[in-house]
This record gives C-alpha cells, sequence and structure tokens, in this order.
C-alpha cells in the first residue's frame, strides 16, 4: 500500500491553474483598487522597489501600500487554509476550521482588553498572539485527560472558552463605547495597514508553522483511518494531534493577530481542493494554501474596489462571495 | 374679523409661550403630545443635555446618560446608562415626566410601553443643531431662550467661518477612527471642517462618515492631517510620502475639542474656534 487516501489524477492540472489563478489574482490586484494604476508604472514601482531606489506618486501606493496587502491577503489566506485542512482532518469533521480553538475568540479578547486600555496600536498583534495562544493553551489543558486528547472533549471545551472570551470581549466594549467600532472592525478583518515590516515579522512563523504541518501530513493521512486502526499501525496519535493542534493554531494566531478575523477561507479553501484533489494530506495541505491565498487576495480586490474609494471589511466579502460560491459548489455536487 | 383677530392673538400668545397639550412629531416619526410642561426630564444624548442646559433648563434634569458631562454640573445628576445599556427600570422608577431618547436604540420603544413620555431627538445634520435646538425650546417652554441660542451660536460660527476665509485654506484630512475613517463633507463634522478653513479631501459622494482607503489619502496628499498622532501616521505603509507627514503637519485633536466636535449642540461655536486654532495656528491670537 502506498498512500492511505486517494489521489486524483487531476494533481499537475490543478496545480498549474491554481499558480496561474494566483499569478493573474495578485498582478490585478496591485494594478486595480482606489485607483487604477497603469502597467508602467507598477513595473516601474516593482523595479524601483526591489533595488530599494525613491518612489513618488502612484509607485508610493504600488509598492508600499498595495504590494504588501497582496502580499499579505496571500499569506494570510493561504495560512487559514492550511490551517482549516489540518483542522478538518485531525477532527475528521469537513465543518472544523481554524477557529474552533477559540483562537479567534481569544485574539479578539487580547485586542479588546489592549483597545480599551489605550494600549498603542502597534502592540495589537502581539496582544492578539499572546491572548490567543493562551487561550489555546487552556483548552489544551482542560481537555486533556492526563496526556491523552480526546476529540469531542476538545471541541467542547473550545467551544465554551470561545464563548466564555466573547462575553467578556462584549462586556468591555459595551462598557467603553468609543473603542466599539475599532474592535468591530478587528473582527471583520482588515488588510488595509498591511505593510512590509509585518510580512517581515510574521513570516518565520508562519514558514516555520507550515513546514511543520507539512511534516506531519503523511500521519495526518493514517488517522483518517480511524484513532484505532492509527494506534495499530504504530503512529503514536495522541502525540500527533498536540503537535497537529500546536501547529496550526500557532499559524492561525500569527495570521489573525495582524489583520483581525477573516472567516472561511480555512473552510471552504480544504473543500474545494479536496473534490480536486482528493484527501491525500501531503497534497492537500500545500494545494489549499494556494487556494486560499488566491480566495483572500480576490475578497480583498473586491473589498478595496465594490464601493471605491471607500473600503469594506475583507471578511464580510469573504463570507458573503466564498459563501455563495460554497452553496453553488454544494448544491451541483448534491 | 373676530375670528382674525383671535387667531392673531392666539399667534402672538404661542411666541411667548407653548400651549400644552402640544402634539410633536418626533425623529422616529412617532407623534408624541406632550401634556404640561416637563419638569422631570432625563436626557440619554450629549448633545441634547447640552442644549437643554444652554436653554436654562439644566435644573429639570433628573437623570442623563453615561457620557454626559457638560456642563459640570450635569455631572451630579443620576446616570441611566448609555445607548445599549440603559437602566429602564431605574428610568421608569424616577417617574420622569418626559425622557428625551435617541433614536437609535430601543429606548423609545420600552418606556413607551410603559407609559413614559418619551420623546426621540437626534441631531445630526448642521442644520438639525438649529432645528432641533427650536423643537426642544418649544418643547421645554423656552422658545424664546431657543432663538436666542441660535442665534447665538450662528453668529459664532459666522465669526470664526470669516476669520477663517483671510487665510489660505489647506487640503485636510480628518481622521475620525483608526480603521480609518473619515468625515464627508455633508456631515456636521465637515461642514465645520470647511468652515474651519480646509479643504475635505473627502468626496462628499463617498458619504457622512466613510471608512476609505488607505490609497486615497496617498493620492490626494493632505496638507494637514487630523485626528492622529505624527508617529502613528508614519508607521501606516506609504504614509511617509503624504506632504502632512513629511512637513510634520499631523495634529491629534485635544480630547475636549474632540468631545466638542463630537457633539452636534450648543457648543459648535466653540469646537469651531478650537479646530481653526489648530488649523491656522497665525490665527490663534484673534
Amino acid at each position: 500500500m502506498q498512500r492511505s487516501l486517494p489521489l486524483k489524477r487531476r494533481v499537475y492540472p490543478t496545480l498549474t491553474f491554481t499558480v496561474g489563478a494566483l499569478v493573474l489574482c495578485v498582478v490585478l490586484a496591485v494594478s486595480l483598487g482606489s485607483i487604477n494604476i497603469p502597467v508602467l508604472t507598477t513595473l516601474s514601482a516593482l523595479f524601483k522597489g526591489i533595488t530599494g531606489q525613491a518612489r513618488d506618486g502612484l509607485e508610493v501606493i504600488v509598492w508600499d501600500v498595495r504590494f504588501p496587502r497582496v502580499l499579505m491577503g496571500m499569506l494570510v489566506g493561504g495560512c487559514l487554509a492550511m490551517s482549516g485542512a489540518t483542522y478538518q482532518g485531525l477532527f475528521r469533521n469537513p465543518l472544523a476550521d481554524p477557529y474552533l480553538m477559540g483562537v479567534a475568540s481569544g485574539a479578539s479578547l487580547g485586542a479588546t482588553i489592549g483597545l480599551v486600555m489605550g494600549v498603542p496600536n502597534a502592540w495589537l498583534p502581539a496582544l492578539a498572539l499572546g491572548s490567543s495562544l493562551l487561550s489555546v493553551a487552556l483548552i489544551l489543558t482542560l481537555s486533556a485527560q492526563g496526556k491523552v486528547l480526546k476529540t469531542t472533549n476538545l471541541i467542547l471545551t473550545g467551544v465554551v472558552v470561545g464563548s466564555l472570551s466573547t462575553a467578556i470581549s462584549t462586556y468591555l466594549m459595551l462598557n467603553h463605547k468609543d473603542d466599539v467600532r475599532q474592535v468591530f472592525f478587528w473582527t471583520l478583518g482588515n488588510l488595509a495597514f498591511a505593510s512590509w515590516q509585518n510580512i517581515q515579522t510574521m513570516l518565520p512563523y508562519l514558514l516555520l508553522g507550515g513546514l511543520f504541518l507539512q511534516s506531519l501530513a503523511r500521519p495526518l493521512n493514517t488517522l483518517q483511518l480511524g484513532e484505532p486502526t492509527a494506534y495499530s499501525l504504530g503512529v503514536p496519535v495522541d502525540r500527533l494531534k498536540w503537535l497537529l493542534i500546536v501547529a496550526s493554531s500557532l499559524v492561525t494566531a500569527v495570521a489573525v493577530s495582524y489583520v483581525g478575523i477573516i472567516g472561511f477561507v480555512g473552510l471552504i479553501a480544504p473543500h474545494i481542493m479536496r473534490r480536486l484533489v482528493g484527501s491525500h494530506y501531503p497534497v492537500l495541505i500545500p494545494m489549499s494554501a494556494l487556494l486560499g491565498g488566491v480566495l483572500l487576495v480576490v475578497a480583498d480586490l473586491l473589498a478595496r474596489t465594490l464601493i471605491r474609494p471607500s473600503e469594506l471589511p475583507v471578511g464580510i466579502v469573504m463570507t458573503v462571495v466564498g459563501g455563495i460560491f460554497f452553496l453553488y459548489l454544494l448544491r451541483k455536487n448534491a | 374679523m373676530k375670528r382674525f383677530v383671535f387667531s392673531a392673538m392666539l399667534l402672538l400668545g404661542s411666541a411667548f409661550a407653548t400651549q400644552y397639550p402640544l402634539t410633536i412629531k418626533d425623529d422616529l416619526g412617532n407623534t408624541v403630545v406632550i401634556k404640561k410642561e416637563p419638569m422631570r426630564i432625563i436626557s440619554m444624548l450629549p448633545s441634547n443635555t447640552e442644549t437643554l442646559c444652554a436653554l436654562g433648563a439644566c435644573d429639570r434634569l433628573i437623570g442623563r446618560d453615561d457620557y454626559s458631562n457638560f456642563p459640570k454640573s450635569v455631572e451630579k445628576v443620576q446616570a441611566f446608562g448609555g445607548l445599549y445599556n440603559p437602566n429602564v427600570e431605574g428610568m421608569i422608577a424616577a417617574k420622569p415626566d418626559l425622557v428625551i431618547a435617541s433614536k437609535y436604540g430601543k429606548l423609545s420603544e420600552r418606556l413607551q410601553q410603559a407609559g413614559i413620555p418619551v420623546i426621540a431627538v437626534n441631531p445630526e445634520t448642521y442644520q438639525d443643531i438649529f432645528r432641533k435646538t427650536t423643537l426642544l425650546g418649544k418643547v421645554l417652554n423656552k422658545e424664546s431662550q431657543a432663538k436666542a441660542l441660535n442665534i447665538k451660536v450662528q453668529a459664532e460660527v459666522k465669526k470664526y467661518e470669516i476669520l477663517a476665509k483671510t487665510v489660505k485654506t489647506p487640503k485636510v484630512y480628518f481622521e475620525i477612527d483608526p480603521t480609518p475613517y473619515s468625515i464627508g463633507p455633508n456631515s456636521f463634522m465637515g461642514v465645520i471642517l470647511t468652515k474651519a478653513g480646509a479643504q475635505n479631501i473627502i468626496p462628499a459622494e463617498l458619504g457622512d462618515f466613510p471608512k476609505i482607503s488607505p490609497e486615497l489619502v496617498i493620492e490626494k496628499n493632505p496638507q494637514v492631517m487630523l485626528g492622529l498622532s505624527l508617529a502613528d501616521a508614519q508607521k501606516r505603509p506609504g504614509w511617509s510620502s503624504i506632504d502632512a507627514v513629511k512637513n510634520k503637519k499631523v495634529i491629534e485633536i485635544p480630547w475636549e475639542l474632540n468631545e466638542m466636535l463630537g457633539r452636534p449642540g450648543p457648543r459648535i461655536g466653540e469646537a469651531l474656534k478650537g479646530l481653526v486654532k489648530l488649523l491656522h495656528p497665525e490665527l490663534a491670537k484673534k
């Protein structure tokens, strides 16, 4: 037996298509926005940016504002999709998504506390990251019985701790009316102020977490056969679960900490990919990441252009567009 | 002829005193009958509280919302929560003969059901400031005071508006929320900003309080930015190329001025004065 799960033949065409779509979307996303930027300006801005020359006017918009924003969308979308694929495999539940473990509500609580305490905006990502990791740690501690991690316990604990954090955030928001909007918009996701610096800071964590997840993909395949079977095949199931949760929560928390909460991409990207390439995790995880990147770049492009020069929160666009598309897929395949 | 004299007398009378019961239409579109001159009032919106006091009815206030803090004396009045967490039971127990509520939230409906007279009054545009003052004057039997207050505030506004016309008007970006939100020229804050001698970079078609794209600010290249700190502006990707940031003309709004600016009430002239001073320090002495 070579593979524990079926790998569909369509991997290479899908890969080519997805990479092509990603490139196309990136190019479109860099040149379209509150104002459309001519290709020449875009190219000269890219050249000047890479070589570190001074930029002016529209070139500033291309290199300093849009390009990091598009890259951030790609990275965040990719990370959320990767974690989504992992969670779905881990819980063997197609509805699992990166926020299930309370990452989102933990992060919101951290951001809310920061905002109502008047912490400088630059610190919010750190606070969000810290509090989301704390809440994951709390959930893991509360749900573990000895060294054994029971999946149902984990989900229940996650839901309860998540609701508790949401309740506390809501209470804080009610008592600090002036900050409500900021917190609220944070929970809708926002790529508007993504910068090169943000990308630099988050990239190492994401790469590390991503590679780690990828290295766990094969054992994750085995887990699909059911825990008893995985045990009997020699997979250290409990340790595997811990590692998977920690890695994917870290990746999600880093992504969330900069851009706020963007739902749905972690749910639908793996679903679509599973239909196209099958459930072989070493392939499914990176392919989901690619598609997640495409989806979020497109959603952000729409968020910036639908009512320009005003903007929509990207989380709303992601959910509406992604949701409609997802429903279409479900009906078509029903 | 008799009828004419009678109605003329009525008109004349009403110029001096409100006739109760008074029927008005409030901002929720409800027709409310106020049976007698209200003497025990709860005001649940800071701008209305300020107007009420400016009309000389501060002593009738038996309750306020959590955010009403001007004039200072209202801080001693009992607070009944905010828009999202009003203490309805407390209000009913306080037996007011009028609650001036916001049209947002569900307070109006709930008080009505409890039989408490309530009107929803929300000044939102610049003109609303004066319309609502007139309305409140009528409701409180303070019509002549309302007229005088409007004239006073309008004169104050005019004074600083004319003063600001004497200098060059820079292109200005005004941020009310770092997500980022700005103000359109037709909002009451936008009107005040223009009167303070500024060209608002936000196009009117975006609406009154639009969420804008950070790219738009770079493209419009404002000469002055209000409502955020220089350090914050420098940190935003690409913003250090904006003239206002280069020339360090990024001005945070002092807390008290910010509060005045956010309240479409009788201190709007004073708010305008503060804004003129921020934008044109050379006029500060006048």
